[in-house]
């Protein structure tokens, strides 16, 4: 495969610690696509030609990630989510899938579980199995600092656990550098079964682009058209919770809010940044390592809102479960169900918390707010054109000028290759089935 | 000149047809037969070298010289140009550079440009066989040219401070501009015809000579890229209508000292010129071929490939922790020379870039312990940089560790590490390029390691 990849499929048995490569081949992403179309492909290959080891964790990226298409940023990790039993999708959002895209893998398959405790550090097309014997029982923020500071660089992307995921707790997350993930799936179970505390993903290779003066040209005029759209909801989580039908956080979040963070590409910043630990008033340089918590996650913060939280004490309480490795939306809903509200008795309970809570995704995508939660065939089938092509699942959800005829057409622009709507049909069908 | 590239473009062309010798080729042009060859080319990568010699590497390997040696100055000293037709030295420290050398490597290298060698200074190693009187560059008085950038009352620095001056006992030498100028070639024979191009500059001399014979290229304008870091005016006299390359003869060898770095790889013509001069003053008698057979080892299968993983997973972790560096305004003086952040991925992409090529070789030319050697080096680039972020990124300002120590080392171990990985690059390559020629010996490489 010779353009939008780097041609190379890599399989980490993490029981033998051998890893083998392989290419990318051309009629594979012909037949699936990409994305999710190829690590459902891969997951199931795995488990049909080994059905008595435990499943793997596939990770790969979009055919369009890490391109000029507005919100090209998706990174996709596929398992059997212990939680529900299906094979299930999570997001691999802010710079996470840009960086797997160019980090020399197209995809990653991880079987076998360690016999003591490892992370994964992926680079530049090399693959390393390290061990984490210091990283075990270290939360998700000292462990994504540990990392960081090790390799020297900041920009390295961390997919971690925390206590809960070692621990084997159902609600237990895999989190995105210091920030809660969509991971409604208990994925976080999984790695800790594994044995593999974290994965850590930098790539600074290159994409080739086969037409790229025509794939620039029509990626600009949709940047043109997203721009001119006064229907393009503001940034923030605030005004993307309202754009998805949800509860507007405006008026809530406002007095805390210290900045908006958009992942890879994307348009519409989908995060946002809030004090908790600082007076947002304070008109002076912080002297605070880290004065707030960036919120990523629509479903949590309207659930805690609902039930009663300050906009501060809500982003205290996430903050702990990031820290933790839980799903801060189960968190959400136990706690409602105890009648706790107070940041410091919530987060005393985590350790003892367990499901089956409602929030679980009852999708095979996460459902990055409730209103994702119910199967819904348009919402599901604009989640699966995301997770195929690689786009930022909400951003995908809220903007019109991204048609499936649109992408379709730049993933041939791109690739060389030639790309139909039915190809596109049957790849959405075989996921969902 | 153009005329000239293209039989170079031919030869190359011949060379991968295998329809022509390696070490020699018989070419007719349309006025005369003339004789090239390959030629063996060292590259000076020692004390005082900075990054640029990266540049003449690029060039030549466009051209498809591949036979290249990297040589230190105890390389120098020793008897390593008794075995090139053609030294390089390229930008960096020139007292650095003459003090390593010393009067042993003065004398080496004047026994190889009268015998017929060619020397190719650029920038730094256009100054140093210039006339001085100045401790350590007074055993390379080569030359008689003056330099024009040689003054008693230093100029006021318009811009980059660090990069404007150098001292030079009582006087200073001064660098008017920086980036890209004009310049013209003379057209004087054998050179053929006069052209107008642009090279860039970054402190090399601008020259005057009394016999105007042995001037190839003159300053002839600024362009909208050069930067101004004195009085334009003074810029102005100081380069415009001096020489900016010369060509000096010791004996019956020559010497090319250019003002401007006609090796950057950006400046194509500057290129063509440069190689097209570099042929017409090769050494009549080549210097004798090296055995391919002597003591080296041949990685091939698995052994190749954990070799090359091992390196490139640590040029990897050292490019990742260099490009987080490189948003630092940091800066270290080692000896006369500014280094920046940046300098460090100039080597590691100099050698990235040639690791997908180095990967599709079948075969891996390597001396005993060379492999092994070369992962060590590259560990320790990635230790060192990472050193240097971990004390950059301690809070306080007593934390923070004076890091040019450290950075001394580094740049140090980047030039040894880079020779040595280019060197088994270029050996691997030329040889493969080359099995026609060696087709008799090769099968009686003793040493296989498969």
């Amino acid at each position: 495969m010779e353009y939008l990849a780097s041609d190379k499929i890599a399989i980490v048995d993490l029981s033998t610690g051998d890893i083998t490569e392989d290419e990318l081949d051309e009629d594979l992403v012909l037949d699936k696509i990409g994305g999710a179309g190829i690590t459902k492909h891969l997951y199931d290959q795995h488990v049909s030609a080994h059905p008595t080891e435990n499943g793997p964790i596939v990770l790969g990226t979009g055919l369009l990630t890490g391109t000029l298409v507005p919100g090209a940023s998706l990174g996709i990790l596929t398992a059997k989510s212990p939680s529900t039993g299906k094979v299930s999708h999570m997001p691999l959002n802010l710079d996470a899938g840009m960086e797997l895209k160019y980090s020399g893998f197209d995809y990653i398959v991880i079987k076998g579980s360690a016999d003591k405790p490892v992370y994964l550090w992926i680079h530049d097309g090399i693959l390393d199995i390290n061990d984490a014997g210091d990283l075990w029982g270290k939360d998700t923020w000292a462990a994504t600092d540990h990392i960081r500071s090790e390799m020297g660089d900041d920009l390295i992307q961390v997919l971690s656990i925390g206590q809960a995921g070692e621990n084997g707790s159902d609600l237990a997350q895999i989190g995105i550098n210091y920030w809660q993930s969509a991971d409604r799936f208990g994925f976080g179970r999984l790695c800790g079964e594994k044995n593999l505390k974290l994965i850590a993903i930098r790539g600074m290779g290159l994409l080739e682009i086969s037409e790229p003066e025509a794939f620039m040209e029509d990626c600009a005029e949709l940047i043109a058209a997203i721009r001119s759209n006064t229907t393009t909801p503001n940034q923030g989580i605030a005004a993307v919770s309202a754009a998805l039908g949800e509860e507007d956080l405006g008026d809530w979040l406002g007095p805390l809010t210290h900045r908006h963070m958009a992942c890879f590409n994307t348009p519409v910043a989908t995060n946002t940044f809030i004090f908790t630990d600082e007076d947002p008033a304070l008109l002076k340089e912080t002297i605070v390592t880290e004065p707030g918590f960036l919120l990523t996650d629509i479903f949590p913060l309207v659930a805690l809102k609902k039930a009663g939280l300050s906009a501060k004490d809500a982003g205290l309480v996430l903050k702990a479960c990031a820290k933790y490795g839980i799903d801060g939306a189960a968190v959400a809903e136990l706690s409602a169900k105890s009648g706790l509200t107070r940041p410091e008795e919530i987060e005393k309970t985590l350790p003892d918390l367990k499901g089956p809570v409602e929030s679980t995704g009852k999708s095979i995508f996460s459902p990055w707010a409730a209103v994702g939660q119910d199967i819904n065939a348009n919402w599901e089938r604009r989640q699966a054109v995301a997770y195929v092509l690689g786009l930022h699942p909400i951003w995908f959800q809220i903007t019109t000028e991204l048609t499936e005829e649109k992408l379709l057409d730049l993933a041939g622009l791109g690739s060389e290759m030639e790309f139909t709507q039915e190809t596109l049909d049957e790849v959405i069908e075989d996921i969902l089935a | 000149m153009r005329i000239f590239w293209l039989k170079i473009s031919e030869i190359k062309s011949q060379i991968r047809s295998n329809r022509a010798s390696q070490q020699q080729i018989k070419m007719a042009s349309r006025r005369q037969e003339t004789e090239f060859r390959i030629p063996k080319i060292g590259i000076y990568t020692g004390k005082g070298a900075s990054h640029s010699w990266l540049w003449f590497v690029e060039v030549f390997e466009r051209l498809g010289f591949y036979d290249l040696s990297f040589l230190t100055e105890a390389d120098l000293v020793k008897d390593s140009l008794e075995k090139v037709d053609v030294l390089a030295i390229s930008g960096g420290d020139t007292f650095a550079i003459a003090e390593a050398l010393g009067p042993q490597g003065a004398k080496r290298l004047k026994t190889f440009i009268t015998r017929g060698g060619l020397y190719l200074g650029s920038c730094a190693g256009a100054y140093l066989p210039l006339n001085s009187s100045k401790e350590h560059l007074n055993h390379f008085n080569f030359v008689a040219a003056k330099i024009t950038n040689l003054t008693k009352t230093l100029p006021e620095a318009h811009g980059m401070k660090e990069k404007s001056c150098t001292c030079y006992g009582c006087s200073f030498i001064f660098h008017a501009v920086r980036e890209a100028v004009e310049v013209a070639t003379s057209g004087l024979p054998p050179f053929g015809k006069s052209a107008t191009f642009t090279a860039p500059l970054y402190g090399g001399p601008p020259m005057t000579v009394a016999n105007p014979a042995s001037v190839m290229a003159t300053y002839t304008a600024f362009t909208d890229k050069t930067l101004f870091l004195v009085d334009q005016k003074l810029a102005e006299n100081t380069l415009l209508g001096n020489a900016a390359v010369i060509r000096g003869k010791m004996g019956h060898g020559h010497l090319h000292l250019y003002g401007p770095h006609f090796e950057h790889p950006h400046f194509r013509e500057a290129n063509l010129f440069l190689a097209d001069a570099m042929m017409r003053d090769l050494p009549n008698q080549t210097a004798p071929a090296a055995n391919p057979e002597d003591g080296m080892n041949i990685l091939s299968g698995s052994l190749k490939q954990r070799f090359i993983r091992d390196f490139k997973r640590e040029l990897s972790n050292s490019r990742i922790v260099a490009a987080g560096l490189e948003m630092l305004p940091l800066k270290w003086t080692i000896g006369n020379k500014v280094y920046e952040t940046g300098k460090i991925r100039v080597f590691l992409e100099a050698l990235w870039q040639r690791i997908r090529s180095f990967e599709k070789e079948r075969l891996i030319l390597v001396r005993a312990g060379q492999d092994d050697l070369l992962v060590q080096r590259a560990l320790h680039v990635t230790k060192s940089i990472r050193q240097i972020k971990k004390a950059l990124d301690q809070k306080t300002g007593a934390q923070k560790a004076d890091t040019l120590k450290t950075a001394t080392l580094l740049f140090s171990l980047l030039n040894k590490t880079s020779a040595l990985f280019l060197e088994i690059y270029f050996r691997s390559k030329f040889f493969q390029f080359g099995k026609i020629e060696y087709e008799g010996s090769y099968g009686q490489i003793k040493k296989m390691v498969a």
